[in-house]
């Protein structure tokens, strides 16, 4: 093979500012952010709205435990129903708490007053949140009155005890034991973000080697050219990669079930699948910013087909076809059975094996690559 | 040449710019129609299924039969397995088979109807968290219901007053009502917003690059006409092609996903305007800023994440660190997603986004008046030198 190649991947990153920011700089600032942004692990006091139109010790009472849930800040009082429909429309309250008149009369007469909550299912996340907060606390609550309702009845205290709750759930969250978003959300935004990164650099680089200079007409001295320019970028990617575990371990508190040695695996095999879509599309459609806008149209979406918020099971066909089509999808089902699961090999084996199909079509992207792309100054400012 | 022909003739060359850059034309009509298309895909089924629960059964008695039955039952969970034991039901927990357990304990039966305290164990897959919700929900759902029949029968056994029983089984009760989306279906919840995010993100791209070839031509001298005239066209242009394409984002597309949208049509058309208005004049910004067009492309695919789970939509900015949130203002989008969520899917007239509206207007002001000065210095340099 000719040593005369000098457009290597090294030089791109020292000559192009752009792709050095996407290569070197944005992938941790990028995971940084997310981790920030999520900081607060699980929402907290999410605002919420209360008409009370009892008046007693015991809606009072209520309020109180309410507001003792970390989730929950109950101090938005309105006067009316009307009103407090009202600030819900403007979305200054997530939910509106309706405590009916005779609330304390009912609950010592022991006549079970029923209280309507009113949540924003458009903001599902915190509308869920608060939903099960009202709903856990209120439980609670009755069980605490439960109990002294029968010892006022004559029940011992035991006897008041299990009777006001006689069979008692133990709700397990397994694989995020405090149910943390910011570990569920950033380990799953980051891998998104990161592919992203991948295809936006590896395009950057491709181009910016076309517009210097010529690729090779004898394909093996072709593929010799794009993996000198490629690789360099890869190893760095991929080092970024790991680099984001170690944020997770540190940030997160992420423990791996099992060995994370087939994560990193993995991740070496989804930068250079990644690489692999990127040069293809290139090919292809031969025109920098047609492959910029396709390369976009097909990752951009990336995230909603993971799979992490709503089920893969739960989408259709067609759905599942397209996540088959991204590498982060594979991805990420080996994350999950790796890290959170510790399942056996054999179980994220073929999410190994699709992400090393991906590689195969690097081949025939090299042959199909346009050998040169002409600079329009037309169309650029600057080189 | 007269004021009013070349006004007319700038407004042709813009649109020209527009309709002849295959670029642009692939991103606007060929992305937006794609997107709306592709972006709902994942979510056509609204509502997550039943999700697969394994049962362990130590107790093998009536009661524990009806709670298994009970929770088959609830349309968040289906019993898929009935491991004998605990470690098979971890296995078929790793190999993501089941996401959800029960475990009902000995003397389950024999415990609830003495009176005495008695465990019921659930846990849910919670590396995916929708799911781990519905898992427990279900389960919850069936316990409930469960303790509830079991103390009406054992109070009406011990011949209490019947009239007291409600409240001893339940001291009181609360029932919470999902608005706004009342189905809580996912499509309702991500594609309005996601909608807008399109909009704005296609619109970069395209206004952004076409600037910077512009930018271009002029350097090159192929270009003349003044940008005093030209850059208010292209505003125009984009914000009317941009129009369109959010009727048919916020009508059509929204009636073939049953979206609700609730906002009143003139108020809508208002919001929009000043949205598309925005964000146009960010992306010739934008177009200013960066030196050839596919910086713009690699700008919209970084931001995009982030613009999603600062938006308020997902994530609850009352939760978001504090300087995040006011740096997130500086995109069109979140004010835009916020205001176009309280209009269109809460029905909030427009008197109440005023916020939204004025930190539109504000970032109007702010990339607009840095656009002014940016030509009008151009301009200056460019009659010194010539």
């Amino acid at each position: 093979m000719p040593s005369a190649n000098t457009w290597t991947g090294w030089r791109a990153l020292k000559e192009h500012p752009w792709l050095a920011a996407l290569v070197i700089f944005l992938p941790p600032l990028s995971a940084l952010l997310f981790i920030a942004i999520f900081a607060s692990g699980t929402p907290h006091h999410l605002p919420v709205g209360v008409v009370d139109l009892d008046h007693t010790a015991e809606s009072r009472l209520l309020i109180r435990k309410l507001d003792a849930h970390p989730s929950l800040d109950m101090r938005h009082p309105f006067a009316s129903a009307t009103e407090g429909a009202d600030a819900l429309h403007r979305g200054e309250i997530y939910a509106l708490l309706i405590i009916p008149s005779d609330f304390g009369k009912e609950l010592r007469r022991s006549t079970s007053p029923k209280t309507t909550a009113f949540y924003n299912s458009q903001y599902l996340l915190a509308g869920k949140f608060i939903s099960s907060a009202l709903m856990q606390t209120s439980m609670n609550f009755s069980a605490e009155v439960g109990v002294a309702l029968r010892l006022g009845q004559g029940y011992s205290l035991p006897e008041a005890i299990s009777a006001a709750a006689p069979v008692q759930p133990q709700i397990t969250a397994l694989y995020n034991a405090g149910m943390s978003y910011a570990l569920f959300l950033v380990t799953s935004i980051t891998p998104a973000v990161w592919q992203i990164l991948i295809v936006a650099s590896t395009l950057l680089a491709l181009c910016w080697r076309l517009e210097r200079a010529p690729l090779s007409s004898r394909f093996n001295e072709r593929v010799g050219e794009i993996l000198e320019l490629l690789l360099p970028i890869a190893l760095i990617l991929w080092l970024q990669g790991i680099l984001f575990l170690v944020f997770y371990f540190v940030f997160l508190g992420w423990s791996p079930e099992d060995n994370v040695i087939w994560i990193v695996f993995a991740m070496a095999l989804k930068v250079l699948a990644i690489q692999s879509v990127g040069t293809l599309i290139l090919a292809i459609v031969g025109n920098k910013i047609s492959a910029f806008s396709l390369s976009s149209a097909y990752l951009a979406p990336a995230f909603a087909f993971m799979g992490m918020t709503f089920p893969r099971g739960d989408m259709n066909s067609l759905a599942q076809f397209w996540g088959n089509l991204m590498p982060s999808t594979h991805f990420m089902e080996l994350q999950v059975a790796v890290a959170d699961h510790g399942a056996p090999l054999l179980t994220f084996l073929p999410s190994l094996g699709w992400l090393a199909v991906f590689s195969l079509l690097l081949p025939l992207a090299i042959y199909r690559l346009p050998k040169q792309l002409e600079v329009n100054l037309k169309e650029r400012i600057s080189l | 040449m007269s004021d009013k022909t070349s006004f007319w003739l700038t407004w042709l060359s813009e649109l020209e710019k527009i309709f002849k850059d295959k670029e642009v034309l692939l991103v606007v009509f060929g992305g937006l129609i794609f997107y709306a298309l592709l972006y709902p895909l994942p979510y056509k089924e609204s509502v997550p299924g039943q999700q697969a629960i394994a049962v362990v059964d130590y107790d093998r008695t009536h009661l524990a039969r009806q709670l298994i039955r009970m929770a088959d039952a609830t349309p968040q969970v289906r019993v898929a397995a009935r491991p004998t034991s605990f470690a098979e039901a971890e296995t078929l927990l790793a190999s993501g088979e089941v996401h959800g357990l029960l475990v009902i304990p000995q003397f389950f039966e024999r415990d609830v109807y003495l009176g005495q305290p008695t465990h019921l164990s659930f846990a849910g897959d919670a590396s995916y968290f929708l799911i781990y919700g519905n898992v427990v929900e279900g389960l919850l759902t069936a316990a409930v219901t469960l303790t509830v029949q079991t103390q009406v029968i054992s109070s009406l056994m011990k011949g209490e007053n019947p009239a007291l029983i409600p409240g001893q089984v339940m001291p009181m009760q609360m029932k919470t009502i999902p608005v706004f989306n009342p189905t809580s279906g996912y499509i309702s919840y991500v594609v309005p917003a996601v909608f807008v995010l399109i909009l704005h993100q296609t619109l970069l791209i395209a206004a952004g690059s076409l600037t910077i070839k512009d930018r271009a031509r002029r350097k090159l001298g192929l270009q003349y006409s003044s940008l005093v005239l030209t850059l208010p066209m292209r505003l125009i242009n984009f914000v009317i092609i941009y129009l369109l394409f959010a009727m048919i984002y916020f009508g059509f597309f929204f009636q073939l996903y049953g979206i609700p949208h609730a906002a009143n049509p003139i108020e809508l058309l208002a919001f929009s305007m000043l949205f598309l208005f925005t964000t146009t004049l960010f992306a010739i910004w934008l177009g200013y800023l960066l030196p050839r067009p596919e910086l713009v492309i690699v700008v919209v695919l970084v931001t995009s994440l982030p613009i999603v789970f600062t938006g308020g939509f997902v994530w609850p900015v009352e939760s978001l660190p504090t300087w995040i949130d006011i740096i997130s203002y500086a995109f069109p989008a979140k004010a835009g997603i916020q205001g176009f969520l309280s209009m269109n899917q809460m029905a909030a007239p427009l008197s109440s986004i005023w916020r939204e509206i004025s930190l539109l207007i504000g970032l109007c002001f702010f990339y607009g008046g840095w656009l002014v000065f940016r030509v009008l210095a151009d301009q200056r340099s460019f009659s010194k030198t010539t």
